[in-house]
């Protein structure tokens, strides 16, 4: 029982991985956890893992996650929506999404929609500030957003079922079963995410005077997955993730005159990997096959449709050596392959393959560098080498030292060399370098993270028009990002009654070179806080979030902004103890009823209201 | 994915400007907004705008739309301004609506929502306005994208739609005359359209070659411009009594010739940033230019009472109107909106 309390209080507690606290719970119980690199190779950059109590009290797409307890900005076209992010003052395209250690960005568009993700598919969100192109390839400049299924390795069988209803008819399903035992371990589940989304628009009024509201909205996600791994013995490992999704939604209305349209979105991935464990060697090797797709209705009433789809295999041997008992490296082998087809842009291959190596080492239990470099292959550009340095050192109880320098990229993407017409063949990736300066400091129950980072990026692919008035992507600006990440977690038992606060605060200067401007959709501040009390089967809690303006324009016009905005969410869980856990709870989201929007004319709903049940047997 | 669509949109969306000055003019000022002109911004990602301009310069006023009916959303892709009566009408064709306004205050008189699919360009004949409708695209509709554009009718009393002729082809620019509509297209038509606006029926088309765009009739005579890639522009006429048709070849160093428009028995025709003018009666083109502009993306056009307005069309970013003597001279320079693609005289 303590064990499970104590299991829960790390998870609640929005902190940095520490590896000792990793550790231990490793070896109380066994986990196996689908991406090894992420805590291997990530002493020098900061973490934050947000586990399944956390998703629990968000809203279930993972935008919502993200923006109340990262410093993840969101620009979203309503709510459910197309989300796209900014981490860091980068563009869309350079944060990576790693599904159980695969980049899953799409290869159309380069970026992630975050509102087709629903965070209760993973055991745990992980969010990994500064670059990581050495290990996760394309995108990584931002940072990285990791969705990991772990797997584990003892007697049990237990079942999650959440559901949820709210405001506007969302209606939320999400089942998980685990069974395992010393051998095999199955993770089961899908969730089943929709909404009438027919919110009215606060304060806003026809020309006739009428309430106006969210017109078209309608959401409906669902996915299913399956995860399984079996030890052949106490040396070989085999697993396979799998995961099928799909996103049906109608897209909103601007104006209440529009032809309504809509947006139909897929994925399926397959991964199946195999760990070997022989003393000094390891290895590892991935085959996943990745499929993704969409078809976009320009009217509802029609059966015409622009589509596209991809379809990648990626295969990945990674073999580890432990060359004394502080040095470990890894070397990593890479081939992708990637066919898209689209009304856009015909169809295309494209094969990369990539070399890395990954240095490790442990000097002493307060003092760990690691260093990767990796270098890609492929006709259709010319790849950078890129490198990550970095190194950990923790000054007695108090004090942790992280200094980081990596250089990443972001390739060009299906739409940028294929469109027809407009794409253009002889693009270059947008290539990044950056350093970074952590400071984590830990005194009895706070840690305060505070992270100071410099990214210069060129070559930035941008559509701008060309001769005879044809959109064509180019490799133009230049940008420089740079600002602070502040990161506070504190948690207090008294008796019964336990505590925690969690905070982030990001100040993010992000100008163009050439124009000293800073980039659109980039806010200069943004700011979340959680507080929550617990007390026996109660619990409470608040949530906060203060998104600075933002510019719509790179020529930072003053009058064309979208304004700052705060949001503030309330909710309480009562736990009848029937079962292992029976929760019911309720939230007031947007308490406030505050009028915002994200991007113009789009805006969010005012005050609404969700009612949630968690059983676990 | 979603930008590239944008861009595909706007590029469709990339057409010109008709003007009208067909009002008597009396300088009484019966509104804010009289005596001047209006430009029109066509907006990308976000609303169209329209700015205006006292004809004096003494007063701009930059989004005339949101002064006057503060959060109401003009809607996407502005394209086109007519006028009737004592209001103006505005045509978003990225919204499917037209705004009707009170032209001298610009206050919002009714919306015209039904019938139009992505409606382009509108004339006025007797009370009834008549629009042409791109409807669906071909890259979205390959099956009827290129056939199904039509010419919506609306009655301007009552500002509802009335019925529609079908042009089995597709349809942008319009000009009246004579109770007949001449349509033209340039991206998927090589044909002049003439519907006759009492059977409500299509007549025979006029060949004419691709890329046709600024349509403007003088006298008995249609002007059009055409500008193919990788071709000579050249401005076809086509006198209306006999459909005979009449050319003036651009030289090669004209190609991709943007805007013409017709002002006291003179052509004016831009090519890049550029104005050229030559007699109606010409029958060779002007190499000279009487205007030479910094706008970087000539996207509307007109002539007007002895000044040339040229709009320098800018899609991520306010653009600019430009407004010269008929010597060459910068008269004015105003900041407009996103995407100015039009003037508007509002006499």
């Amino acid at each position: 029982m303590t064990l499970k309390i104590r299991f829960a209080f790390c998870l609640l507690l929005l902190c940095q991985i520490i590896s000792a606290q990793n550790d231990s719970i490793m070896k109380l119980k066994e986990v196996v956890v689908s991406d090894n690199n992420l805590n291997k190779y990530s002493n020098s950059q900061s973490v934050l893992k947000l586990g399944d109590s956390i998703i629990n009290k968000n809203e279930a797409l993972l935008t919502d996650l993200l923006n109340f307890n990262s410093t993840l900005y969101f620009k979203e076209y309503g709510r459910g929506m197309l989300s796209t992010v900014s981490f860091r003052g980068t563009t869309s395209s350079q944060t990576a999404v790693i599904w159980n250690g695969i980049n899953i960005n799409s290869q159309m568009n380069g970026s992630t929609d975050f509102n087709t993700i629903s965070g209760s598919d993973y055991n745990s969100v992980s969010v990994k500030a500064g670059g990581g192109s050495v290990i996760y390839g394309s995108g990584a400049i931002g940072g990285t957003v990791h969705l990991n299924n772990d797997l584990d390795f003892y007697n049990r069988f237990e079942n999650n079922l959440k559901l949820d209803y709210g405001s506007f008819n969302t209606i939320g399903v999400n089942y998980k079963t685990n069974i395992s035992n010393k051998k095999w371990s199955a993770q089961i589940g899908f969730s089943n995410n929709s909404s009438t989304n027919d919110y009215k628009y606060v304060k806003k009024y026809t020309w006739k005077g009428e309430q106006r509201w969210n017109r078209n909205g309608e959401y409906n996600i669902f996915t299913m997955s399956a995860n399984l791994g079996y030890k052949l013995n106490t040396k070989n490992t085999l697993k396979l993730y799998s995961q099928t999704s799909n996103t049906d939604r109608n897209t909103s209305l601007i104006t209440e005159t529009e032809t309504p349209s809509k947006y139909i979105n897929g994925f399926n991935r397959n991964l199946l990997e195999y760990d070997g464990n022989f003393g000094r060697f390891t290895a590892n090797f991935k085959t996943a096959y990745i499929f993704e797709n969409y078809q976009y209705y320009a009217d509802n009433a029609t059966n015409n449709y622009t589509y596209g789809k991809t379809e990648s295999l990626i295969t990945k041997a990674d073999f580890g050596y432990t060359l004394f008992k502080s040095t470990q490296i890894n070397g990593i082998l890479d081939y992708n392959k990637t066919t898209g087809t689209g009304s856009g842009f015909g169809t295309n291959t494209r094969e990369i393959s990539s070399a890395s190596l990954l240095v490790k080492q442990d000097i002493s239990a307060n003092w760990k560098n690691e260093f990767g470099v990796r270098k890609e292959f492929t006709d259709n550009y010319k790849s950078p080498i890129l490198f990550s340095l970095g190194s950990s050192h923790q000054f007695g109880k108090l004090y942790n030292l992280k200094l980081n320098v990596s250089r990443n990229f972001r390739i060009p993407t299906f739409n940028d060399l294929y469109w027809e017409t407009g794409g253009n063949r002889d693009l270059k990736p947008e290539s990044s370098y950056q350093a970074e300066v952590g400071n984590v400091f830990t005194f009895s129950n706070i840690t305060l993270t505070q992270t100071f980072y410099y990214i210069k990026i060129k070559d930035l692919l941008q559509w701008v028009p060309g001769k005879n008035g044809i959109w064509t992507p180019q490799n133009t600006d230049k940008v420089n990002s740079y600002g602070a990440e502040t990161l506070l977690g504190w948690r207090k038992q008294f008796g019964k009654n336990i505590f925690a606060v969690n905070a982030t605060y990001a100040h993010t200067i992000s100008e163009n070179i050439d124009t000293k401007k800073q980039l659109f959709f980039v806010p200069f501040d943004k700011a979340t806080a959680s507080v929550s009390y617990s007390r026996n089967k109660i619990s409470t809690y608040y949530q906060f979030l203060h998104n600075g303006f933002v510019y719509t324009r790179a020529d930072n016009d003053p009058d064309e902004i979208i304004k700052d905005y705060m949001i503030s969410n309330i909710g309480a869980d009562y736990d009848f103890k029937f079962l292992d856990s029976f929760k019911l709870g309720f939230q007031v989201l947007n308490l406030f009823n505050e009028a915002y929007e994200s991007l113009e004319n789009r805006p969010m709903p005012g005050r609404n209201f969700n009612m949630y049940l968690i059983l676990k047997f | 994915m979603k930008f590239s669509k944008l861009f595909l949109i706007a590029l469709s969306a990339s057409i010109f400007v008709s003007c009208s000055s067909d009002d008597e003019d009396s300088n009484e000022p019966q509104g804010v907004y009289d005596n001047g002109v209006f430009i029109l911004n066509e907006g990308s990602s976000d609303q169209g705008t329209v700015s205006f301009l006292s004809e004096d310069f003494s007063v701009f006023t930059k989004d005339v739309y949101t002064a006057a009916n503060g959060d109401d959303l003009l809607g996407k892709y502005a394209q086109n301004i007519f006028f009737y009566g004592d209001n103006a009408y505005i045509i978003a064709g990225g919204s499917d609506v037209i705004n009707v306004v009170n032209r001298y205050t610009f206050k919002l008189v009714d919306k015209i929502s039904t019938g139009l699919k992505t409606p382009r360009y509108g004339v006025v004949k007797d009370g009834k306005a008549y629009v042409t409708n791109a409807n669906t695209y071909s890259y979205i509709n390959p099956a009827t994208g290129n056939t199904d554009d039509y010419v919506a009718i609306i009655n301007l009393k009552t500002n509802k739609y009335e019925s529609k002729i079908d042009l089995n082809a597709t349809a942008n620019r319009l000009v009246e005359e004579n109770g007949k509509l001449y349509i033209t297209e340039p991206y998927d038509n090589t044909k002049l359209l003439v519907v006759n606006i009492a059977t409500k029926k299509l007549e025979t088309s006029i060949e004419i070659g691709s890329y046709a765009d600024s349509i403007e009739e003088e006298d008995g005579v249609l002007y059009i411009l055409r500008a193919p890639y990788g071709d000579r522009s050249e401005i076809v006429k086509v006198k209306l009594s006999n459909k005979s048709i009449s050319k003036i070849t651009f030289p090669e160093t004209l190609d991709r010739a943007g805007y013409m428009d017709i002002e006291d028995n003179k052509i004016y025709y831009t090519s890049g940033s550029s104005v050229y003018v030559i007699n109606t009666n010409a029958t060779a083109a002007s190499t000279t230019p009487i205007v030479t502009s910094p706008a970087s993306n000539v996207y509307g056009f007109a002539v007007n009472d002895n000044r040339i307005y040229i709009a320098d069309g800018v899609y991520t970013q306010d653009g600019a109107a430009y407004i010269y003597d008929l010597s060459g001279n910068l008269l004015k320079e105003v900041t407009s909106g996103v995407g100015t693609n039009g003037f508007y005289f509002n006499d």
